[in-house]
């Protein structure tokens, strides 16, 4: 094997495992800080998606897109949590129905008001040499927007008030409403990041995936996968999880085919499971 | 003036929610029923709504014409919900409560499977419209989409001649990707190229750059690339963004079918080349009214796609065939598609061959321009489906019932 397929390969390993990760860190949040299993997550990817590729084709600057998409689908998602959500607080199979129900709405809606195929931003063309190999110059800023993502989040849900309280009123709901803590804005607030951070996955991903309705489809699959072998601890969890998972996968792909990268995702995340039944940090002594 | 879009596609497609409620509505007796099954929701209606919109306008084109055998056509329709179970379902209660005359449904292969049994059974003619991996040979069974021999023959004939005998294949991990692959491969060895790898993906895959990868690794001089659905449309641009479109060719016998032309950007569209029975582009006599004719019902924002000029061929196949046989009996009007009916269709002559019950057509290969659209470069007059036309003859064997592959 030449050196430089290798650190292509590696490379691009790393690349999937941020798209993963970028696709994901909105449901482990809900999912870790809220126990709300959002089966629209992929939907809210699409919502991003959308409002970003209308925001560029009306002329605003890509990057300020970006922040649009994840604001937009920020304050949807406090809509949905005040409308739907907040009624089903501690019965995991009616947010799953009501999330999935919401699901269905959003993607006959996006197919309705926008059709089925709409024009695409595109990717820059631009792309760095590795020898005989190239590789996509965006797909590798991807890797640097997954570790500046992670280390923002971790600083938000540590460092700040906001954090703080968001995890108290989930790890001790009571306590932290005697302490007076409203845990039904906190509530709404959590909901909203995880949307925002599904809608930012959506617009900073639409150059390589372009904006369909059945977009979230694809990516929800292995995001929940991912998050259920994160286990408690949602943040590092998620990312030790996705990490390991997007870049296995990648890497079999690379050597092999597709079809076994597939296979390997799957075979990868039931030995995590069959190993650790609660999830890959079930064990571990970290706060996020 | 995007708020008036808007609202017309809303309702446009609100129309078509309320056809599909009140499809089921009055009608003479005397009525010639046509059933419709078509994938209006769902990851599929990228082809289904225009093949259900191309039904419509050809039956409406019918019958204001004083409709078939002086009888208006009345069509009762279901929407498959992109699910295969609605097939088997609404095939049987088309059949057996709303009694059909003919039955027009199915995009992907294992719907047109899940139907040919029991049409063949009930004894039902039925056409299959889309393009396909070939092989389906069925005595009730019709199909006006293009096979894989009919558009791989001259693509990878073409293709061959302008980039050079090494190929690489990028395919969907079902049938229709693997049987299109081994075509490919029948193709070259015919053509005098080789086939360096192929790497099938499964519809769920977001991860391209694995198969990019190895696309470099193998350096062909073109790719065969049969992206489905509009997911897979991310292969196409990230492709492009690695910098392959520069080193070597890339086309595809199913680009453009379910207009991923409009989703690719200008700078991952440009350039590749497909091969299909219609584009929107051609220029034939009977290309303009029909994209009039389609223009005035549901507009042009989105354009047309091969399987909607399929459906549309199919019925006035199917309503030729009905003419001659003087009657709408399964028997008759079987004997009548078998004896070699033809139609000016929008991509010019097509006829039934008697016995494979395949489409004789044109197909034109194309190139993808900047404006999210393809010019022609090259027709291919009146291409007989020589693979089926070879394995299958329901006239001397009328109980064949297979899908062939290569």
């Amino acid at each position: 094997m030449e050196l430089d397929y290798l650190a292509t390969v590696l490379l691009s390993s790393l690349s999937s495992a941020s798209v993963l990760l970028i696709a994901t860190v909105g449901l482990a949040i809900v999912f870790g800080l809220m126990g709300v299993i959002n089966l629209a997550h992929g939907e809210f990817i699409m919502f991003g998606a959308y409002v970003a590729l209308f925001a560029t084709r009306s002329g605003v600057p890509f990057p300020l897109a970006v922040v649009l998409a994840s604001v937009v689908t920020a304050l949807f998602g406090a809509i949905v949590e005040r409308a739907i959500i907040r009624h089903l607080y501690g019965r995991i199979l009616d947010t799953l129905l009501a999330t999935w129900g919401l699901s269905l709405v959003l993607y006959q809606s996006a197919v309705l008001i926008f059709g089925t195929v709409t024009p695409g931003v595109g990717m820059p063309q631009s792309n760095i040499e590795i020898g005989n190999y190239t590789l996509s110059t965006y797909l590798l800023f991807l890797i640097l927007v997954a570790v500046v993502l992670i280390g923002l989040l971790y600083w938000l849900l540590t460092r700040t008030g906001y954090g703080i309280v968001a995890r108290a009123a989930i790890q001790d709901p009571e306590t932290a409403a005697t302490m007076g803590i409203e845990s039904g804005r906190i509530n709404t607030a959590t909901f909203a990041l995880g949307s925002g951070l599904a809608g930012f996955a959506g617009a900073i991903l639409l150059p390589a995936f372009p904006a369909t309705p059945s977009m979230g489809f694809a990516f929800v699959i292995k995001a929940f996968l991912a998050v259920v072998a994160a286990g408690p601890v949602t943040l590092s969890g998620t990312v030790a999880a996705g990490g390991v998972l997007g870049s296995i996968a990648s890497m079999t792909a690379s050597f092999y085919t597709t079809v076994m990268g597939d296979v390997v995702f799957f075979i990868a995340t039931i030995t995590i499971l069959r190993i650790f039944p609660l999830g890959i940090s079930a064990r571990w002594r970290l706060k996020l | 003036m995007r708020d008036r879009l808007k609202g017309t596609k809303v309702a446009r497609a609100a129309a078509v929610v309320l056809a599909l409620t009140l499809g089921t509505g009055t009608w003479a007796d005397d009525d010639i029923k046509v059933g419709a099954i078509f994938d209006l929701t769902g990851g599929l209606n990228i082809y289904g709504i225009q093949q259900s919109q191309a039904l419509h306008l050809a039956v409406d084109s019918i019958n204001a014409a004083g409709g078939v055998l002086g009888n208006q056509i009345t069509v009762i329709e279901n929407d498959a919900q992109s699910d295969l179970a609605k097939y088997t379902q609404y095939t049987n209660t088309l059949i057996l409560r709303d009694q059909i005359d003919v039955l027009f449904a199915g995009l992907t292969s294992s719907s047109r499977e899940a139907i040919r049994p029991i049409v063949r059974q009930k004894k039902v003619p039925y056409f299959y419209s889309a393009l396909y991996e070939g092989g389906a040979c069925d005595k009730q069974t019709f199909i006006t989409g293009a096979s894989a021999s009919q558009q791989m023959s001259v693509l990878i004939d073409w293709a061959v001649r302008e980039y050079g005998p090494r190929i690489y294949i990028m395919a969907p991990d079902y049938n229709f990707g693997t049987i299109s692959a081994h075509w490919v491969e029948y193709y070259a060895e015919q053509f005098g190229a080789e086939v360096l790898g192929a790497d099938f993906l499964p519809l769920t895959v977001t991860d391209y750059s694995p198969t990019i990868q190895k696309i470099q690794a193998a350096d062909p001089d073109f790719v065969v690339a049969l992206p489905v659905g509009a997911n897979q449309t991310g292969f196409l641009e990230q492709f492009a963004a690695a910098g392959l479109k520069d080193k070597m060719g890339i086309v595809s016998t199913n680009y453009g079918s379910g207009n991923q032309q409009v989703v690719v950007s200008p700078d991952a569209g440009e350039g590749i080349v497909a091969s299909q029975e219609y584009f929107m582009w051609i220029d034939e006599p009977n290309n303009e009214p029909f994209m009039a004719l389609w223009e005035e019902a549901y507009g042009l924002d989105e354009p047309i796609i091969s399987e909607a000029a399929d459906v549309w061929n199919a019925v006035h196949v199917w309503a030729a065939a009905v003419e001659i046989a003087g009657t709408t009996d399964n028997d008759a009007v079987i004997a009548a598609l078998e004896s070699g009916v033809s139609f000016e269709g929008p991509n010019g002559t097509v006829s039934m061959q008697p016995g494979s019950h395949h489409l004789r057509q044109n197909i034109y290969i194309v190139r993808g321009n900047r404006e999210h659209a393809f010019d022609v470069i090259e027709k291919f007059e009146y291409v007989a489906p020589s693979f089926e036309d070879e394995v299958c003859d329901l006239i001397a064997n009328p109980d064949t019932a297979e899908h062939f592959v290569p």
